[in-house]
């Protein structure tokens, strides 16, 4: 069985001053993989400016768009279609041996080709006071340590959105213990990288339905690669597994790799943006 | 004999303890410098003077300044030139070619891998840290072929000749490395100073820079394109290399562009012209990484092209050097260098690293605390000098400061042999006389598709600071003209 999702992304952007140039790109379409079949994108903006479909650095499809004249206000509207598979995360062969797994991560192979996601970024560096918050069990598999983290992290950090913005750091969120799921997801990879687990964060969409916490906004979870099995979606907020509910737009080492939008202005003054995310659903056999 | 007669070095000091490039260790004048010593000897001291006042104002007149910053006002000021050149005898060449050729090669293989397989590291040759703590190694890099898989297109490596006569490399340059228009300037304004002493000697021009500039960059172009449309981008007019970015456009025949003079539509690159769009395919960029692309990179910058990386990561346009290559200039990376041609070449270096002592290796650490009165202690990540101690110029007490740090954190610290530059005849204002100045040179080879090309001349830098080895612009040095003799 699978879901056909409609997804319907919105932004608004306000100036003070008049807009005399901008660029923006959106990393806002669902990718295209193994569970998420795409069916149609549908992009507008209000001053209908070109719109043209890039990649960025990483590869992920990307929307740009530049209006050729000038402006205060500019509103964005995408309508995404895609069919998710249902999904079982639990769905997999657990690790057979844990002593293997464990040694797996310390071979010098497996650390190169996973450099990027072992790496300490800004978002996920951890206070040197704080590395001994969660410890891994050796004698349980890495995918337990990993649920553990999980679990660990959603009752540490109490959910609150008006607590931290999108440049609260690691340091800052063990000191409020609040924040929202950016912020769950950079302690989860902080945590499995210092433990020699790549970890990524992915940007992407939520069905609300079934009660979950996000906002009305993106979502963002964490993937971590466990040896002899792969990529594991861990949504830290909700203390789940990645599923059926969980549209990926993109992964990277932290938000800054990910963030929805990017823009350049040439403007003067203040601005506003509001954004808006409506996913719905309806089952399909 | 030194011909004490000779005017113009009537008062010259040699001391014996350096490597001088005219005069032998028994103070004999070399014999490929013998011509020209006789044709400047020929001349009195203030008709040189009058000579080298005639050339630099030749720098003014062709508009080649830089720019120094204080804190009141900024000066337009020329690169100090000297009129005595400096001779390169064709075996000596031939070393300092080729192995110029090999590093760059061996750096470019090095590029490919390390953002491909991966390879040396896995292999345990150069350590992890390079990729996983490197601030220059860009992950947008891994597994992007560049167009024609060259990186360094252009290298400037800065090569000394040692007390031991032999070709010393002190450092690759593998980002926007500048320097060649004062090679090609210094040329002409001792032609047009002197003339005469050109004809005594078979010197390689180097004004064939820009052709075959622009011939490499070519081979480079994006697949599908037949004739590629090639730029130059710079920061912008303030920038100190401005002078360079538009010499080298005007002289290969290319625009030169800032940012906001290109645009990107569909992944594709163009030029804003009276007659409209021109796509652009091929792009020498003097812009640093952070600044090419604010939509990918440094979101602050109004230097770059929003949306270009996308267009080089679609293999639409050529970026000349590759974003990223800053990764393999890295001081830590110098070190490995002979590891690096031999693992990728098969070949013994041809030109002389630098013998480096890691501190982070026991037995190596024991050798430098030892020895440390003989050698330079450099921290593995600083950059522009700083935290660098001198052996043989440390007090007893401050000889004890440097053991304790570099017992602290062992891997933090680097050790080299002290080098001795070589010293050349100098004319130095203040006391109106030639005198021994330690030089460097800066090679610029050109790497393209299955073709190389090496500058035949070079820059080479004096320091005009009398026993100063550090023969940077900003530290007020000069320069010379570099002449390769033909065979």
């Amino acid at each position: 069985m699978s879901l056909e999702y409609s997804i319907t992304y919105k932004a608004e952007n306000t100036y003070e001053e008049s807009v005399l140039e901008a660029y923006w790109q959106f990393l806002i379409i669902p990718e295209e993989n193994d569970s998420q079949q795409f069916i149609s994108i549908d992009f507008n903006n209000s001053l209908n400016a070109k719109t043209e479909f890039s990649i960025n650095g990483y590869g992920f499809k990307t929307i740009r768009v530049h209006p050729k004249s000038e402006f205060k206000h500019i509103a964005f509207e995408a309508n995404f279609k895609l069919i998710k598979k249902e999904i079982n995360p639990f769905d997999f062969e657990p690790e057979a041996d844990v002593l293997k797994s464990f040694q797996k991560l310390q071979e010098l192979d497996f650390k190169v080709d996973h450099n990027t996601f072992l790496k300490t970024t800004d978002y996920t560096r951890l206070p040197e006071e704080s590395k001994n918050l969660f410890i891994f069990d050796t004698t349980q598999s890495i995918f337990e340590n990993l649920q553990s983290l999980n679990n660990f992290i959603h009752h540490y950090i109490k959910f609150n959105t008006e607590a931290t913005d999108v440049f609260t750091k690691l340091n800052e969120l063990l000191n409020i213990r609040q924040g929202v799921c950016q912020d769950f997801t950079h302690l989860f990879c902080a945590f499995a990288r210092l433990n020699g687990i790549p970890a990524r964060y992915v940007s992407g969409y939520l069905h609300q339905d079934n009660g979950y916490f996000g906002d009305a906004q993106m979502h963002a979870w964490a993937e971590a690669y466990v040896p002899f099995v792969g990529w594991i979606g861990f949504d830290v907020t909700n203390d789940i597994l990645a599923g059926t509910s969980h549209i990926k737009i993109a992964d990277g080492k932290d938000y800054k790799d990910c963030s929805a939008l990017k823009g350049v202005v040439y403007s003067t003054g203040n601005n506003e943006t509001v954004h808006s995310v409506v996913v719905s659903s309806q089952s399909q056999q | 004999m030194v011909n004490l007669e000779n005017q113009i070095f009537s008062s010259y000091q040699r001391n014996p303890v350096l490597f001088d490039e005219i005069f032998d260790q028994e103070g004999q004048v070399k014999e490929v410098y013998s011509k020209l010593f006789e044709l400047y000897g020929g001349h009195s001291i203030s008709e040189y003077v009058n000579l080298n006042e005639k050339a630099k104002s030749s720098f003014f007149n062709q508009g080649i300044t830089f720019q120094v910053y204080d804190k009141k006002k900024t000066k337009e000021k020329i690169f100090p030139f000297d009129l005595f050149p400096r001779i390169i005898p064709p075996e000596e060449w031939e070393i300092i070619e080729s192995g110029c050729i090999q590093r760059s090669k061996a750096l470019n293989l090095f590029l490919w891998d390390v953002y491909h397989d991966k390879n040396i590291i896995k292999e345990g040759i150069v350590p992890m840290d390079l990729i996983s703590s490197s601030a220059n190694y860009l992950d947008q890099m891994v597994n992007l072929d560049p167009p024609g898989g060259i990186y360094n297109h252009i290298s400037g490596t800065d090569v000394i000749k040692h007390s031991d006569g032999q070709y010393y490399v002190l450092e690759d340059n593998i980002r926007c490395p500048s320097g060649v228009s004062y090679v090609i300037c210094n040329r002409t304004a001792l032609k047009r100073a002197l003339f005469g002493v050109f004809d005594h000697y078979k010197t390689y021009s180097v004004t064939n820079y820009a052709e075959n500039l622009l011939d490499l960059l070519e081979t480079v172009k994006p697949k599908g394109v037949d004739v590629p449309n090639v730029v130059v981008i710079t920061p912008g007019m303030y920038n100190s290399a401005f002078y360079e970015h538009s010499y080298l456009a005007k002289t290969m025949g290319v625009e030169l562009v800032e940012g906001r003079d290109l645009f990107v539509e569909n992944d594709f690159v163009y030029m804003k012209t009276i007659k409209g769009p021109q796509k652009v395919d091929v792009i020498y960029r003097r812009i640093d990484d952070a600044f090419i692309d604010p939509l990918e990179f440094n979101p602050d910058s109004a230097l770059g092209v929003p949306g270009l990386f996308a267009a080089y990561k679609k293999g639409n346009v050529t970026l000349a050097n590759a974003p990223g290559t800053g990764v393999a200039d890295d001081k830590a990376i110098y070190t490995y260098m002979p590891e690096i041609i031999k693992y990728y070449l098969n070949e013994e270096p041809i030109l002389n690293n630098v013998k480096t002592y890691h501190c982070s290796r026991p037995k190596e650490l024991r050798y430098v605390l030892n020895n440390i009165k003989n050698l330079v202690i450099k921290p593995v990540d600083e950059a522009g000098g700083y935290g660098i101690s001198i052996g043989n110029r440390l007090s007893d007490k401050e000889i004890e400061v440097v053991k304790a740090e570099i017992l602290l954190s062992p891997r933090k610290y680097v050790a080299q042999p002290i080098m001795s530059l070589s010293v050349h005849p100098t004319y130095i204002d203040e006391t109106e006389s030639f005198e021994q100045r330690h030089v460097d040179l800066r090679v610029f080879t050109v790497l393209g598709k299955d073709k190389e090309f090496v500058l035949k001349g070079g820059l080479t830098r004096v320091a005009l600071k009398r026993g100063n080895l550090i023969v940077n612009s900003s530290q007020g040095g000069g320069s010379k003209d570099t002449w390769v003799l033909k065979t």
